[in-house]
């Protein structure tokens, strides 16, 4: 993954994600999450076959569903239409079951809030604020992000909020990989 | 759609008849108001029912239609139909002498409107104790535009509190020996265990204050003996609704219970409230809520296992429970829980008496918020714990009966024959308005002495402490719920508007209404005057009215007034959320902002029925505005 890419996507973000971890640039697969099941990596702009345009509503995904295939790289360019802060994320439902934990507590310490991020508390949180995880862009109201990723050759795989009760609420879609 | 809920639509509406005409949507419905026969599993008994049935049809709306519902009353006294939570035209609010005159035997009355909101509702009889003799039923709306949430089907889970004796009788007792139905008065044994554990002058005064209260601490629920339904199931017929794993269920839970509170959970199952009173929320996962009497909460769950789960509704006094089943497959049964420990009322429920009753104790200075919530330990409130509060009850001003004496009986809590103190001599609820200095009163048991919900809530929230206290209910109070797994109880304070249908604005006045009442003669009553002696609220079209609730009871009580939306005053500020019941607990005190867009005369009451009917009640009369004709047709906007 180019750094390139990545200040683009912060840009495009609104910086919301403060700065990107280089070891996750060089190769580190596992994405701050700790020693998971392989849901691909970061791509390179160079090996992307297609673009897919996502817009997030109140508190859902248009579309409501992906089809990828195997090893596919992928431009995503993620719209926030809604008037409450969403996230798109690429992982497994166990994942996200832990990202939405820390979300909560984002929410609990006051760094989001229902329509808009606390970027100063953000910046002085504790691990699990930061949110720069480069599966996931996080947008408030309006704003736009852009993820470029590499699906692997096997997984099960949902793209998400997690946002409290966002999830849950059915703001969540499956990831078809095929052949 | 929920295949069960059309089965029950389509058994028991057998005469519903749904008419789409193209163009503008348009729906005729029949109900007829029948005597039903009522089997909860525990007794039978006659009642009152729609279509034949109780609960009646799940009637199904849709935003912007047209209704016409034609009521038909085989009855042999009057009834009506009220559409609760419904903003509609006055004349169609079905509430008699202040909507219209009401149904007589044999009549049918047509009522007309437009529906202009979506979500869960219900509806119900609101002559004499109709409604809790049966006469409840629910409805739903789909909304015009996608709704926030998604989900595969969906129930209505209809609780009600389905009670051996009528509606009349039972009011008949209760004006006769207000703990007629109360079965877990503490007895002479829980005096001796108290003189026990606290010594006997500290049992003693503890019994004189609740004496005083004309109170107990078993006062959570002034009716028991009923059976908890669901959909008019009792617990061991056991409502089941049928669900594949994987699947998003939707459950409409309706409380239409006559006087019963339940907690809910779904053991194993995260509950996503996603609608509250209709309106939709800012969807709040939590493990468990409290349903108070005539709210709805839209909650959905995701039960991914292949197995049943148990929907448990603990009654708020923990005297009963409903219980349904969410399952695979009809006929499976999950573990039923038991019952948790009952609560009991502390001195911080009773906060609100201070000053009034008890002259110059000082309840606050006392310590009595302090106590831990949920222990009903008094001596350790500071009651008389320590030697330095060695003082002279009845020199305390407390009242008349001398104290110290091991006369049970008098001390109040038996079933004894009624005392001859008058309680409303003692301050209790005939308190003029306006010489009650409620600030003075100390009605905020915390520290400061002074409780503002709204400002409370946020700095206790923001501090993300695993376990915040709930601004909705008294410091210590006994009341205050926690979940059984230790997880996240739905608070009040948690409800945020989805899309704030108003505009937020400076309230334009203020109204206080203090939530009283004399439980000795069960007269319940708004500002110390019944609603037989009551003028009406006079409301003026276009304005935006703060009411200020004051609970000075010691019971919890579910306001709801009608035509207008209730906005909370949770804290949230844009997005308040709008709800059409409010719910305040003993010694609180609770806002909430009507902006005044519906001419006409609404109802305005305490929910739980046999207080409504002793005089916990008002007419409202909203002046000016446009006319009702143009009013029926025209409607708000906003929806």
């Amino acid at each position: 993954m180019s750094t390139q890419t990545r200040l683009r996507a912060c840009a495009l973000a609104f910086a919301i994600a403060s700065v990107p971890s280089l070891a996750l640039a060089a190769g580190d697969h596992t994405h701050g999450h700790g020693k998971g099941p392989d849901i691909g990596q970061p791509g390179e702009a160079a090996d992307v076959s297609r673009t897919i345009g996502i817009t997030m509503r109140d508190n859902l995904y248009e579309p409501e569903s992906l089809k990828v295939r195997e090893g596919e790289t992928v431009r995503f360019t993620i719209i926030n239409r809604g008037e409450f802060v969403h996230e798109f994320n690429i992982g497994t439902a166990t994942m996200h079951a832990a990202h939405q934990e820390e979300m909560m507590g984002m929410m609990e310490s006051g760094v989001l809030e229902p329509d808009r991020i606390n970027h100063a508390k953000m910046d002085h949180g504790g691990h699990g604020m930061k949110h720069d995880d480069p599966n996931s862009v996080l947008l408030e109201p309006g704003q736009s992000g852009e993820i470029i990723w590499r699906f692997p050759d096997h997984a099960t795989l949902e793209f998400a909020c997690n946002v409290p009760g966002h999830y849950q609420s059915g703001m969540v879609g499956r990831i078809h990989l095929s052949h | 759609m929920s295949e069960t809920n059309l089965f029950r639509a389509a058994m028991l509406g057998t005469g519903l008849a749904l008419a789409l005409m193209g163009g503008a949507m348009a729906g005729e419905y029949n109900l007829t108001v029948d005597p039903v026969e009522i089997d909860t599993g525990e007794f039978s008994r006659s009642g009152i029912g729609f279509n034949g049935a109780s609960p009646g049809p799940v009637l199904r709306f849709r935003e912007g239609e047209e209704v016409t519902i034609n009521v038909t009353n085989n009855l042999d006294q009057d009834t009506s139909v009220h559409w609760h939570g419904l903003i509609l035209p006055y004349q169609q609010d079905g509430v008699p002498k202040i909507s219209y005159p009401g149904i007589a035997p044999g009549e049918t009355f047509t009522y007309r409107f437009p529906i202009t909101q979506s979500g869960t509702y219900w509806f119900h009889s609101h002559s004499g104790f109709q409604e809790p003799d049966g006469a409840y039923g629910a409805i739903v709306i789909e909304p015009k535009d996608r709704e926030p949430f998604r989900y595969d089907r969906e129930y209505v889970v209809q609780l009600a509190d389905a009670h051996p004796h009528s509606g009349d009788r039972i009011m008949r007792n209760l004006k006769m020996m207000p703990d007629y139905y109360n079965r877990r008065q503490r007895t002479l044994l829980d005096f001796f265990d108290d003189a026990g554990e606290k010594g006997v002058s500290a049992a003693l005064r503890d019994r004189g204050e609740w004496g005083d209260m004309r109170m107990m601490p078993t006062d959570v629920e002034d009716l028991q003996g009923f059976t908890p339904l669901i959909n008019g199931k009792g617990p061991e017929q056991n409502w089941t609704g049928l669900f594949k794993p994987g699947e998003r269920v939707r459950l409409r839970f309706i409380n239409s219970s006559a006087m019963t509170y339940f907690d809910i959970r779904i053991p194993g199952l995260k509950l996503t409230v996603v609608q509250a009173d209709g309106s939709n929320v800012q969807p709040v996962p939590v493990d468990e809520f409290r349903i108070a009497v005539a709210e709805t909460y839209d909650v959905i769950v995701q039960p991914v296992e292949n197995r049943p789960y148990t929907i448990f509704g603990e009654s708020m006094g923990r005297t009963a429970y409903a219980r349904g089943t969410l399952a695979p497959q009809a006929g499976m049964a999950a573990a039923v829980p038991s019952l948790r420990k009952p609560p009991l009322l502390t001195m911080g429920d009773m906060a609100g008496h201070g000053g009034m009753d008890h002259g110059s104790m000082d309840h606050a200075a006392m310590g009595h918020g302090s106590a831990p919530q949920g222990e009903v330990d008094h001596a350790a409130m500071g009651h008389g714990s320590a030697p330095k509060k060695e003082t002279d009850h009845a020199a305390m001003g407390h009242g008349s009966a001398p104290k110290g004496e091991v006369d049970h009986a008098a001390m109040g809590h038996g079933s004894a024959p009624k005392r001859e103190i008058d309680h409303a001599a003692m301050g209790h609820g005939s308190a003029p308005k306006g010489e009650v200095d409620h600030a003075a009163m100390g009605h905020g048991p915390a520290p400061s002495g002074k409780m503002d919900h709204a400002a409370m809530g946020h700095g206790m929230m923001a501090s993300g402490s695993p376990e915040p206290s709930d601004p909705f209910y008294a410091p210590g109070s006994g009341l205050r719920p926690a979940a059984a797994n230790g997880g996240k109880f739905l608070s009040y304070a948690d409800l945020k508007a989805q899309k704030p249908l108003y505009e937020h604005r400076a309230a334009t006045r203020e109204i206080e209404l203090e939530l009283t009442g004399n439980m000795e003669r069960y007269i319940w009553s708004i500002n110390g005057v019944k609603y037989a002696d009551a003028e009406p609220i006079r409301l003026t079209y276009g304005e935006r009215v703060r009411f200020k609730f004051v609970n000075t009871t010691m019971m919890t009580h579910p306001m709801h007034l009608h035509g207008m939306w209730s906005i909370l005053d949770n804290g949230s500020g844009k997005w308040n959320p709008v709800k059409h019941v409010i719910s305040v607990a003993p010694a609180t005190t609770v806002y909430m902002e009507t902006e005044v867009d519906a001419p006409g005369q609404w109802a305005f009451h305490c929910h739980l029925s046999y207080h409504a009917d002793s005089g916990m009640f008002r007419k409202v009369v909203v002046e000016g505005g446009p006319d009702t004709a143009s009013a029926a047709s025209g409607m708000k906007s906003g929806g």
